[in-house]
């Protein structure tokens, strides 16, 4: 940094009317040329500190101002670096621009979650395939359960019901059919009844 | 990208594969249930509601002394159609050939009487109280003919005490099957 820039930056603010001094001036009219090399994509491989500074500022500046377009062969260099990273086909090496390569971990980690996947699906595939006629065939021959139901809803003999069948009483059969019918009947309601409330047949 | 989208169609049709085997038939399973085919059903309510009925039409018909009339009632009863294997069939139309007995008897058909009775107990396939009172109007018919014969010649008396016997013994298989039934039915009710 030279006497007049130290003196620039270290004295007084001046006043805003203040008339600008040769020094200031030589200095505005150098930075100007610096700018304008570093918006034309000349920047000087050197400079000092304070320049680059400001150098950054104003490319900032004229950034936020929507202004600054890449040209069309670095654009399509950038994204053609970009799409190479992704399906890692070749390295940043194309090209000079900051794209950072992706780590070796992030750039397999596609490659493993779809080969477990595939191995997942194709095991459930085959299982699907292999089980299946052994099931049946094993099923097959099973007879239907009967629901277990009360005694009182099956037909069965009388002999509980009408007990011993005394001499006297040999040609009562009709008192006794009278029992056996209302016996049933009271077993047949029973079970038509809890197949209409939802219980068992 | 291209791997995901594999792997993707893969599950899927994994998931169709699942959804395309058809499910067991019902019938098959060994947790389904089903309807007992004893349970008692609107067949057999029927057909007992039918032999009810004929046994209240043959006492109406007896107690206007109309006895041909009450036979018939009864035969009819054995005509009557109950469904496969029930065991109410059986006592009823066990029940009924008894009574149709007795009301032989009652006409003096005593032969005709026997062979409605013997039809019976050799039709039945166990033993019950329906049978055993089989056997006790088999005893009466044995005793009717007795009496029958009690009044006769010599051989007629010979045979009058053979039917007296035969009573005896009808009356004892009678008890007999009576006596293993109510222990059957005491230590399994």
């Amino acid at each position: 940094m030279t006497d007049d820039q130290e003196d620039y930056l270290a004295g007084p603010v001046p006043e805003p009317d203040a008339e600008a001094s040769p020094a200031e001036r030589a200095h505005a009219k150098t930075f100007a040329e610096l700018v304008d090399k570093a918006l034309a994509g000349r920047t000087p491989a050197a400079m000092s500190a304070d320049d680059r500074a400001l150098v950054e500022v104003a490319t900032v500046i004229r950034a936020a101002s929507g202004e600054v377009e890449l040209p069309v062969a670095r654009q399509r260099a950038a994204i053609e670096d970009a799409l190479r990273q992704v399906i890692g086909a070749g390295g940043p090496a194309a090209s000079g621009a900051a794209i950072v390569p992706l780590p070796r971990a992030r750039r397999w980690a596609p490659w493993a979650i779809a080969g477990a996947s595939s191995l997942v699906a194709v095991a459930a595939l085959a299982l699907l395939w292999l089980r299946g006629p052994r099931v049946a065939p094993q099923l097959a021959p099973a007879a239907p359960v009967a629901a277990r139901v009360p005694a009182t809803w099956r037909s069965r003999p009388a002999d509980a019901l009408v007990g011993r069948i005394t001499v006297e009483r040999a040609g009562d059969a009709a008192t006794r059919i009278d029992t056996i019918f209302a016996d049933r009947l009271d077993g047949y309601r029973e079970r038509r009844l809890a197949v209409v409330e939802g219980g068992k047949p | 990208m291209k791997y995901l989208l594999l792997a993707f169609a893969i599950a899927l049709a994994a998931c169709a594969a699942d959804r395309a085997t058809p499910p067991p038939p019902a019938a098959s399973s060994p947790t389904h249930l089903t309807e007992p085919g004893d349970a008692i059903d609107q067949r057999l309510m029927v057909a007992l509601s039918q032999a009810k009925n004929l046994h209240h039409k043959a006492k109406v018909f007896m107690s206007e002394g109309d006895m041909p009339s009450a036979i018939a009632s009864v035969r009819e009863i054995l005509t009557l159609e109950f469904p496969a294997g029930a065991p109410e069939a059986e006592d009823v139309r066990d029940d009924a050939r008894a009574l149709l007995g007795k009301l032989l008897v009652g006409q003096g058909q005593l032969d005709e009487a026997m062979r409605v009775v013997q039809e019976g107990i050799a039709g039945s396939q166990r033993e019950s109280f329906f049978v055993a009172n089989l056997y006790t109007v088999t005893g009466e018919i044995h005793e009717a003919r007795a009496q029958q014969l009690d009044g006769g010649d010599a051989a007629a008396k010979a045979r009058a005490i053979d039917e007296k016997h035969a009573a005896i013994e009808a009356f004892d298989r009678s008890n007999q099957i009576d006596i293993a039934l109510q222990k059957q039915l005491s230590e399994h009710p």
